[in-house]
C-alpha cells in the first residue's frame, strides 16, 4: 500500500505544492502563532497578498506593521542595499506619520501615491511593485480582478517586493491570483484571521489574534 | 579681450611685426592713431590669438528652404522680385542671381520661389553659433553669414589644428549648411580669407601681411560704389589698396576702410562681442502645414528634447521643469509641463516621462508648432553609482531610483498626488506632521520626536467629524461606543488660531472597530472623530 503511494509520489509528473512554497523563507509577521500557519513560516515575499476587510479599523494595519517596519529599517540581506521603500496607494484615511513612528517605520522612506481612479491606482501600484525600490506596497483598490491581480502578481515577482491588496469582504467569492488571502473579523476585543488561500499551506483560523 | 595701456604711436611703429616695406609705404598707425586716438594699440594680441572664420554662403537658401526641390531665394529690390541665391538645380537651369522673378520662372517653371526672410537666418546663425559654442569659448557673430571664433586656447584641447578643423567642418556637413572655413591670427584677415574661398590657416602673423595681399577687393565686402572706383584706378587686390597712400586713402575714402585694413593686419585691435546663447532654452519648431499625427508630434518633440540635451550638455547643467507647448492655428495653446525629481538633461529620461504624459493629453485641435521652454538650469548633479561587491546570480539590478519611480508617477498622476510625510514637533495631532512633494522637499529631514507614550491611532480622518450622541455616550455608525482608554488631554496652540483644549479616548464599538475620539473641554461639548486604530 505505501510502496504504491510512494511511487506515485517519486513520479515527476506528481507536483506537490507544499515543496513548491517551502523553498522560501517567508517574512515574519511579528505574529507567531500566525507564522505557524503560513508556508516559509511568514508572510509571502515577492507576490501578492489580499487582505480582505468588512471595514477599516479593526486592526488591518496593525497586522502588517512589525513586517513593514523591519522591511523599512532593514538593509536586504540579499542584495546588501539600502532597505526599500514603502508605497501606500489611494489609502482610504491618511497614514498618520507619528503611529507610523511608533510602530517602528522609518518615514523617511514612505511615499504616498493617491491616484485619481482605479485604473490609475493599479497603474500606480504596477509601477511601484516593478520597479525594484520599493520593499512593500499597498494598495486599496476599489475593483481588482482577476486580470489585474495577476499582473500585480507578476509585477511583485519582478522588481522582488511584497504587495498587499486591501479589499472588501464581498471580494471572497472571486477568484484571485494572490499567494496569500486573509479575511478579518473582529472577535470580541481581539481580531479572527481566516487564512481562505495560501499557497503552499492551508487554508485555517486564527483566532483572538491582535 | 585683453587690452594693454596705450603705447605712443611712435614706439608702437617700432615695434609693429611688419615688413619693412609695407612700413615704408603706409605710416599706418600714425594716421591710424590720429583719426582714433583713445584705440590702444595692441601687437601681442596677434600672436597669442587664433581666429577661425565660418562663412556661410549659402546661408539665406540654406535656411529658408522648405522643400528639396529647385529653390531660389528672393528678395525685394526696388519694388522688382529679384533673386538673391539660387540652388544648384535652378542655377543649372539658367537662374541667375539679380534675375527678375518672372524671367527665373519662365526659364523653370517648376522653380519653388521662397521670400528671404532674415529672421530665420539670423535664427540658423544663432543655432550654429550655440553648436560651435563646444570648440570655443568665444565665438561672436560678425556679419549676417558670417561667425568668428577664437580657438587658440582650444587648439590643444582638440589634438591639433587640423583635427579641430575636421570636426568643425564634419558636424557642418551634418548640419546640411555650406561653409567656407579660415584661420588666421585676426578676425577680419580670417573672415577675408574665408569669403575669398582661402582654404588657409595662417598661425604666424609674420605670414598674414603676405597672405592678405593677394586677396581680391571683393572679399573685404566693401560697398559696390567703393570697390568700382578703386578697380577704376586699378586697385584690385588688397595689396594694392595696402599700397596707397594713407593720407589720400583717408581723404578719398574715409577713415573707416583704413581702419578696416590696419584691423585685418593686426596693427590694431579689434574687439569683438562675444556671443552668448540665452540660458534658458526656449526652441519653436514650426511645421508646414497643420498637423494632427500624434506619432508625428511626439517625434517632434524628441527632436527639440535632443536640441534641449545638447544645450545642458554644452553648459553642464540640468534643468528640473519644462514646458511644451502646442500651437493651433485658433484658439489658445495646449501646454504640457513636466517635472523631473533632480535636475535632468538625458533625453531620452525627459522622453520617457513626455510620452506617459502625452497619452493623456488632449489636444483640441491639429498643431502648427511646437515650443519647448525649459526651465531655470541648475549645476547638474551625477548620480553616483554603488560598487557591487555583491553580485549574485539571480539578483537583478534595480530598474530605476525611487526618484524615478516619483516622477513617473507625478508625470502620470499629477504633483499633488505622490507625497512623502515627515514629522513635526508638535503636540496637536493635525500639526504633529506634515506632507511634501517629492520633487520640491526632496532633502526633507524627519525630526527627532520624543517617543510618545500613548498609542496614536494609525489611520487619521482629514478633518474630525462629529459623532452622534445616545444619553452622554458617543455612536459611530449605530454602535454605541465603549471607551477603553484615556482621557489624554492635549491643550496646546493658544498662541494661533488653532488652538486646542481636548480629551482623548480610546474607543471600542460593538462591530471591534477601535476609534480615536475627542471631547473638547470648553464645554460640555459634542464627541468628534478623529482617527481609527487600523
Amino acid at each position: 500500500m505505501s510502496s504504491s503511494l510512494d511511487k506515485i509520489l517519486t513520479n515527476p509528473r506528481v507536483w506537490r505544492g507544499r515543496d513548491q512554497a517551502g523553498r522560501r523563507a517567508g517574512l515574519a509577521s511579528g505574529y507567531p502563532e500566525l507564522d505557524r500557519h503560513l508556508p516559509g513560516g511568514g508572510w509571502p515575499r515577492e507576490s501578492l497578498t489580499e487582505v480582505l476587510t468588512e471595514y477599516y479599523g479593526i486592526g488591518e494595519l496593525r497586522l502588517l506593521m512589525p513586517a513593514l517596519a523591519r522591511l523599512s529599517t532593514e538593509t536586504s540581506t540579499q542584495d546588501f542595499t539600502e532597505p526599500g521603500w514603502i508605497a501606500w496607494v489611494a489609502p482610504p484615511f491618511q497614514p498618520y506619520p507619528p503611529a507610523l513612528q511608533q510602530c517602528g517605520i522609518d518615514l523617511s522612506r514612505m511615499l504616498i501615491v493617491r491616484p485619481r481612479d482605479d485604473s490609475e491606482i493599479l497603474w500606480s501600484a504596477e509601477q511601484a511593485l516593478s520597479s525594484g525600490t520599493c520593499a512593500a506596497v499597498l494598495l486599496w483598490p476599489s475593483i481588482l480582478d482577476d486580470q489585474a491581480g495577476r499582473r500585480l502578481q507578476l509585477a511583485a515577482e519582478k522588481g522582488h517586493s511584497w504587495a498587499i491588496a486591501f479589499r472588501p469582504l464581498a471580494a471572497r467569492r472571486q477568484p484571485s491570483a494572490a499567494a496569500l488571502r486573509l479575511e478579518l473579523h473582529p472577535d470580541g476585543q481581539a481580531t479572527r484571521v481566516h487564512i481562505l488561500k495560501s499557497r503552499g499551506g492551508r487554508p485555517a483560523v486564527i483566532t483572538q489574534l491582535l | 579681450m585683453k587690452q594693454r595701456a596705450c603705447k605712443p604711436p611712435a614706439l608702437a611703429r617700432v615695434a609693429a611685426p611688419t615688413s619693412p616695406v609695407v612700413q615704408q609705404n603706409l605710416p599706418f598707425v600714425e594716421q591710424a592713431a590720429a583719426v582714433k586716438t583713445k584705440q590702444p594699440v595692441l601687437h601681442r594680441q596677434v600672436a597669442d590669438r587664433l581666429w577661425f572664420c565660418v562663412w556661410l554662403p549659402q546661408l539665406p537658401l540654406e535656411a529658408n528652404r522648405s522643400s528639396e526641390a529647385a529653390t531660389a531665394i528672393v528678395e525685394e529690390q526696388h519694388g522688382i522680385h529679384r533673386i538673391l541665391l539660387a540652388d544648384a538645380e535652378a542655377s543649372a537651369a539658367g537662374v541667375m542671381p539679380g534675375q527678375a522673378a518672372n524671367a527665373a520662372l519662365a526659364l523653370l517653371p517648376t522653380l519653388q520661389l521662397e521670400e528671404r526672410s532674415l529672421l530665420r537666418e539670423q535664427q540658423a546663425l544663432e543655432g550654429l553659433a550655440s553648436w560651435l559654442e563646444r570648440f570655443s569659448s568665444f565665438v561672436s557673430i560678425a556679419d549676417h553669414d558670417v561667425l568668428v571664433l577664437e580657438i587658440a586656447g582650444s587648439v590643444r584641447l582638440f589634438g591639433g589644428l587640423q583635427e579641430l578643423r575636421q570636426k568643425m567642418s564634419q558636424g557642418l556637413r551634418e548640419l546640411a549648411l555650406t561653409a567656407a572655413l579660415a584661420i588666421a591670427p585676426t578676425p577680419l584677415a580670417a573672415t577675408w580669407m574665408a569669403r575669398a574661398g582661402r582654404r588657409v590657416c595662417i598661425r604666424d602673423d609674420r605670414n598674414l601681411a603676405a597672405a592678405l595681399r593677394k586677396l581680391p577687393l571683393s572679399c573685404m565686402d566693401w560697398p559696390a560704389g567703393l570697390c568700382e572706383t578703386l578697380t577704376g584706378m586699378g586697385v584690385t587686390t588688397v595689396g594694392d589698396c595696402l599700397r596707397l597712400p594713407r593720407e589720400g586713402f583717408t581723404r578719398r575714402f574715409g577713415t573707416e576702410y583704413l581702419l578696416q585694413l590696419d584691423r585685418a593686419l593686426g596693427h590694431l585691435p579689434d574687439p569683438r562681442n562675444s556671443w552668448r546663447a540665452p540660458e534658458r532654452f526656449c526652441v519653436d519648431y514650426e511645421m508646414t502645414e497643420e498637423q494632427t499625427d500624434r506619432e508625428l508630434l511626439l517625434n517632434i518633440c524628441r527632436e527639440l528634447l535632443l536640441s534641449h540635451e545638447q544645450f545642458l550638455l554644452a553648459r553642464q547643467l540640468g534643468t528640473q521643469r519644462m514646458c511644451f507647448s502646442f500651437f493651433h492655428f485658433k484658439g489658445p495653446a495646449t501646454e504640457l509641463r513636466l517635472g523631473c525629481a533632480r535636475a535632468e538633461r538625458s533625453a531620452a529620461r525627459w522622453f520617457e516621462l513626455l510620452g506617459i504624459r502625452f497619452e493623456q493629453l488632449a489636444l483640441p485641435g491639429p498643431v502648427i508648432a511646437v515650443r519647448l521652454r525649459s526651465g531655470m538650469a541648475q549645476p547638474l548633479q551625477a548620480e553616483s553609482g554603488t560598487l557591487s561587491f555583491h553580485d549574485k546570480p539571480g539578483v537583478t539590478a534595480r530598474r530605476f531610483s525611487i526618484t524615478q519611480l516619483a516622477e513617473r508617477l507625478i508625470a502620470r498622476i499629477g504633483d499633488q498626488s505622490v507625497q512623502a510625510a515627515s514629522m513635526v514637533a508638535e503636540h496637536r495631532p493635525d500639526y504633529a506632521w506634515r506632507s511634501h512633494s517629492l520633487l520640491a522637499d526632496w532633502s526633507g529631514t524627519t525630526l527627532d520626536t520624543p517617543e510618545q507614550s500613548v498609542q496614536r491611532p494609525l489611520w487619521m480622518l482629514p478633518e474630525p467629524t462629529l459623532l452622534p450622541a445616545d444619553s452622554g455616550y458617543p455612536v459611530h455608525q449605530g454602535c454605541r461606543l465603549r471607551l477603553i482608554d484615556g482621557p489624554e488631554r492635549l491643550e496646546t496652540g493658544w498662541w494661533d488660531e488653532d488652538g486646542i483644549s481636548r480629551d482623548y479616548y480610546m474607543a471600542a464599538g460593538t462591530d471591534g472597530r477601535r476609534l480615536w475620539i475627542f471631547r473638547n473641554r470648553n464645554r460640555t461639548s459634542s464627541w468628534y472623530l478623529h482617527g481609527y486604530f487600523g
